[in-house]
C-alpha cells in the first residue's frame, strides 16, 4: 500500500495515554460518577432499541387494519387519537414489559431452577413447579385480554360464557393457571424421565375431546367451547413458556438428562392442551351450580342497579394499575418466597434485579392501558366494519360495498394476509426455525419452517372468520382438525411431533392475541354471531397440521432419495411405518 | 502427499474486539470492508463496568461477542479504526478492543499464491 492511500483512509486523531495514569488510584472499587450527559447516552440506545423492537411487531400490524378498513371498507378510522395513544402504550408498555422480564423476573427462574433441584424433593419441586404455572398465568400480558373483553358477551345468546366472564374471571384464570401448572408439572416429569410426546399428546386430547363433546350436546354449554379453546393459545407467551423452560431445563440438568436436544419441548404443547381441559370442567361446575335463567335474571338487575355507583377504581388509569400489580405481584412474591425461605438464598445484584421487577409491574400496567385502548379498540373497530364488505351494516353508509361472494372474498383474503404477516414476524418463531433447523440437520429448513407456520396461522384465522361468518359450530370444525392432527401425529418421527405440536403455541404472542381477539368479537357482534371466540384456537390447529404434513413430505422424500440410491424396491410408506 | 511441511506467517496482528451481543454482526462487515479476510466469533460474559455504575449498569448488556481477526501489520491501523467506529467504541458502555502482534501464523497456504508472490 502507497503511504499516501494509508494516510488518506486514516482520518481520525490519535492520541495515546499510557494506562499506568489510569489504574494508579483505582484500587477502591468505588461507584463511579456519571455526569448527565454521560448518562444520556448510556440511556438512549438503551431505550430506543428496545422501543424499536416492540414498534416491529406492532406498527406493521396496526398500519395493515388501518389501511385495509380505510381503502377498502371505506371507514374512516374512529377515535383516532385514543387509538393512537393506545398503540403507543402498547409499544412503551411492551417494552418496559419485556425488559422488566429480563432483568427482574428471569435471574428468578434461573437461580431457582439451577438450585432447587439440588436442595429439595423431587416433590417439593414439582409442587414449587405447579405453583409457579398458576403464577406465570397471572402474568401473561394476554390473559388481561380475555377479561377485557367479557362484557361485550350477549347475556341472552350465551348466559354461561357472560356468567364465566363476568362474574368468575378470578376462578376461570386460575383454572387456566391450574392447567398450566400441571402441564408444568408433566413436562418436568417428561424432561426428567425423557418420555416420548406422542402417547402424552393422545392421553390428554382424550379427555379434552371428551369434554367437548359432552358440552356441545347441552345447547347452554356449547357457547362456551370457543372460550375454552381459545384460553390454550393465550396461555402460551412471553411469560409462561421461558419461566417454565427455564425451570424444566435446570431440573433436567441436575437430573442428568438435560443434554436431548429435543428437552426444550413438549412443555409447550402440554400448556396448551390442560387449560382447555381446565376450562371446560370449570363450566360444567357452573352449569351445575346456577341455571341459564338466573343468569339472565341476575344480569338484568346488575344493568338496572349498579350503573350509578362506579367508583373511582373503576375509572381508567387506576383499574389497569390494579390489575397491572394483582398480575405480576404474586409470581414475584412465590419466587420470593421460593427463594429466600426454601432455598435461603440471596438475590444476585439485587438493585437490578429489584429494577427489573418494578419494571415488569409498570409495564404491565401500561400495556394494560394500550390493550383497552390500542389494540382492543383497533381490533373490535376492524371487526365490526369487517360485515360491511358483504352485508349492510348500520354503521356504514356505502354498506354493502361489494357483491356477496366478492366481498366474502375479500375478508377472507384480509384474515389470511393479517394471519400470515403477524405470524412471519413474530420473533418467536424465527428462533424455533432456527433451532429446527439446527435439530432436523438441516433436514427442515427454518424458512419452510416459518412459512408453513404462517400459512397454518392464516388458514385457521381466515377458517375462524368464516365461521362466525357462517355462524359454523365449532366443534364441528376443531374436532375433525384435530382428528388429523392425532392421525399426522400417529405417522410422524418423534422430533416433527415435538416441533409440530410447540409451532403453535410460540406463535400467539401479546400484539397477535388480543388483535385476533378483539377483532373476533367485534365481527361477532356485527354479524349478531352467538359468540366472537374460537379464532385462536382454529389458529392453534391448522399450524400443527401445516408442520406435521410438511414433515412426513420431508420423511417421505428422504426415504424415496435413499432407495434411488441403493436402487432398491422397497415401498417407502412401508420403511416409514418401520421406522416408527 | 509424502511431505508435509509448514510455511509461516510473519509480521501478523490479533484484532481482538469485544461488543455488546448483537453488534458483532456490523463491526465485522467493517472489518472485512477494510480489507479482513475472515473473522472468528465467540460469545462470552462481561464484567466490570456495570457492576460499578450501580442501576445505570443495566444498560449495558452482560452479554458479550468477541471478534477475533487476524490481519496483516500493514492492514492493521486501517481495520482497528474500521472496527472502532463500526462498533461505535467512541460512546460509553459499547465494548473494548486491542491489536496484539503475532510471532506466528500458520494456515493452509495454496501453492499459487505463494508461487505467484516469487
Amino acid at each position: 500500500m502507497k503511504y499516501s492511500d494509508y494516510i488518506n483512509s486514516v482520518h481520525f486523531k490519535h492520541k495515546s495515554i499510557s494506562y499506568n495514569l489510569l489504574t494508579k488510584n483505582s484500587s477502591d472499587n468505588k461507584k463511579i460518577k456519571v455526569t448527565g450527559q454521560q448518562a444520556f447516552n448510556l440511556i438512549k440506545p438503551y431505550c430506543t432499541s428496545r422501543i424499536y423492537e416492540q414498534m416491529k411487531a406492532v406498527i406493521p400490524l396496526a398500519l395493515y387494519l388501518v389501511l385495509f378498513q380505510f381503502f377498502v371498507l371505506q371507514y374512516p378510522v374512529q377515535d383516532f387519537l385514543a387509538l393512537l395513544g393506545g398503540l403507543i402504550a402498547v409499544i412503551l408498555g411492551l417494552a418496559v414489559f419485556m425488559e422488566g422480564l429480563s432483568t427482574g423476573l428471569m435471574p428468578f427462574g434461573t437461580i431457582i431452577g439451577d438450585n432447587l433441584p439440588k436442595k429439595a424433593s423431587m416433590i417439593l419441586v414439582l409442587i414449587i413447579i405447579g405453583i409457579l404455572g398458576v403464577g406465570v398465568t397471572f402474568a401473561e400480558p394476554a390473559i388481561g385480554a380475555l377479561q377485557a373483553f367479557g362484557s361485550s358477551v350477549d347475556v341472552n345468546k350465551a348466559p354461561y360464557l357472560y356468567e364465566i366472564l363476568n362474574n368468575w374471571t378470578l376462578p376461570l384464570v386460575l383454572m387456566v393457571g391450574a392447567g398450566v401448572g400441571i402441564a408444568a408439572i408433566i413436562g418436568t416429569i417428561r424432561f426428567v424421565k425423557g418420555w416420548s410426546l406422542k402417547p402424552l399428546i393422545y392421553i390428554t386430547i382424550a379427555p379434552v375431546i371428551i369434554l367437548t363433546i359432552f358440552a356441545w350436546f347441552d345447547p347452554n354449554l356449547r357457547s362456551i367451547l370457543g372460550l375454552a379453546w381459545d384460553c390454550g393459545a393465550v396461555t402460551t407467551g412471553p411469560v409462561t413458556v421461558p419461566l417454565v423452560l427455564s425451570l424444566g431445563i435446570g431440573i433436567a440438568n441436575a437430573a442428568g438428562k438435560g443434554d436431548s436436544s429435543l428437552s426444550g419441548f413438549g412443555v409447550v404443547t402440554m400448556a396448551s392442551l390442560f387449560p382447555i381441559m381446565a376450562v371446560l370442567i370449570l363450566a360444567l361446575f357452573v352449569s351445575f351450580s346456577i341455571s341459564p335463567e338466573q343468569i339472565i335474571e341476575s344480569a338484568k338487575n346488575m344493568s338496572n342497579v349498579v350503573v350509578t355507583d362506579q367508583s373511582i377504581l373503576d375509572q381508567t388509569p387506576f383499574v389497569e394499575i390494579i390489575l397491572g400489580v394483582r398480575a405480576i405481584l404474586p409470581l414475584v412474591i412465590f419466587l420470593m418466597f421460593v427463594l429466600f425461605i426454601v432455598l435461603k438464598s440471596s438475590l444476585p445484584n439485587r438493585l437490578i434485579t429489584i429494577y427489573g421487577l418494578v419494571l415488569s409491574i409498570i409495564g404491565m400496567c401500561i400495556f394494560n392501558v394500550g390493550l383497552t385502548y390500542g389494540l382492543g379498540a383497533i381490533g373490535t373497530q376492524a371487526g365490526s366494519i369487517l360485515p360491511a364488505a358483504f352485508m349492510n351494516i348500520p354503521i356504514s353508509d356505502v354498506s354493502p360495498i361489494y357483491s356477496e361472494i366478492v366481498g366474502f372474498v375479500i375478508v377472507i383474503i384480509f384474515a389470511f394476509l393479517l394471519g400470515f404477516g403477524a405470524t412471519l414476524a413474530e420473533p418467536a418463531l424465527n428462533a424455533l426455525g432456527i433451532t429446527v433447523q439446527n435439530l432436523t440437520n438441516g433436514a427442515f429448513k427454518k424458512s419452510m419452517l416459518m412459512y408453513s407456520v404462517s400459512i397454518g396461522v392464516a388458514t385457521g384465522i381466515s377458517l375462524g372468520i368464516a365461521k362466525l361468518i357462517f355462524s359454523i359450530d365449532l366443534a364441528t370444525l376443531l374436532l375433525p382438525l384435530y382428528a388429523i392432527g392425532l392421525i399426522l401425529t400417529f405417522f410422524s418421527s418423534e422430533e416433527f411431533v415435538n416441533v409440530g405440536w410447540d409451532s403453535a403455541g410460540v406463535t400467539t404472542g401479546p400484539v397477535t392475541v388480543p388483535l385476533v381477539l378483539a377483532m373476533g368479537l367485534g365481527l361477532g357482534n356485527a354479524v349478531s354471531a352467538i359468540e366472537g371466540f374460537g379464532i385462536l384456537s382454529l389458529a392453534s390447529i391448522c399450524p400443527i397440521i401445516a408442520v406435521l404434513t410438511m414433515g412426513i413430505i420431508i420423511q417421505i422424500k428422504n426415504k424415496f432419495a435413499q432407495n434411488e440410491d441403493e436402487s432398491d424396491s422397497i415401498d417407502p410408506n412401508l420403511v416409514t411405518e418401520k421406522e416408527l | 502427499m509424502s511431505e508435509r511441511n509448514i510455511t509461516y506467517l510473519t509480521n501478523a496482528c490479533l484484532i481482538t474486539c469485544i461488543v455488546e451481543m448483537g453488534s458483532a454482526e456490523k463491526v465485522l462487515e467493517a472489518a472485512k470492508n477494510s480489507g479482513a479476510q475472515g473473522a472468528t466469533i465467540n460469545y462470552a460474559r462481561g464484567t466490570g463496568i456495570r457492576e460499578k455504575l450501580g442501576l445505570l449498569g443495566v444498560t449495558i448488556d452482560e452479554q458479550k461477542e468477541i471478534i477475533r481477526v487476524i490481519v496483516s501489520e500493514e492492514q492493521s491501523e486501517i481495520v482497528f479504526e474500521a472496527m472502532y467506529l463500526a462498533g461505535d467504541l467512541d460512546k460509553p458502555g459499547k465494548g473494548i478492543m486491542y491489536l496484539s502482534e503475532l510471532d506466528k501464523v500458520a494456515t493452509y497456504i495454496p501453492d499459487t499464491v505463494i508461487k505467484n508472490l516469487k
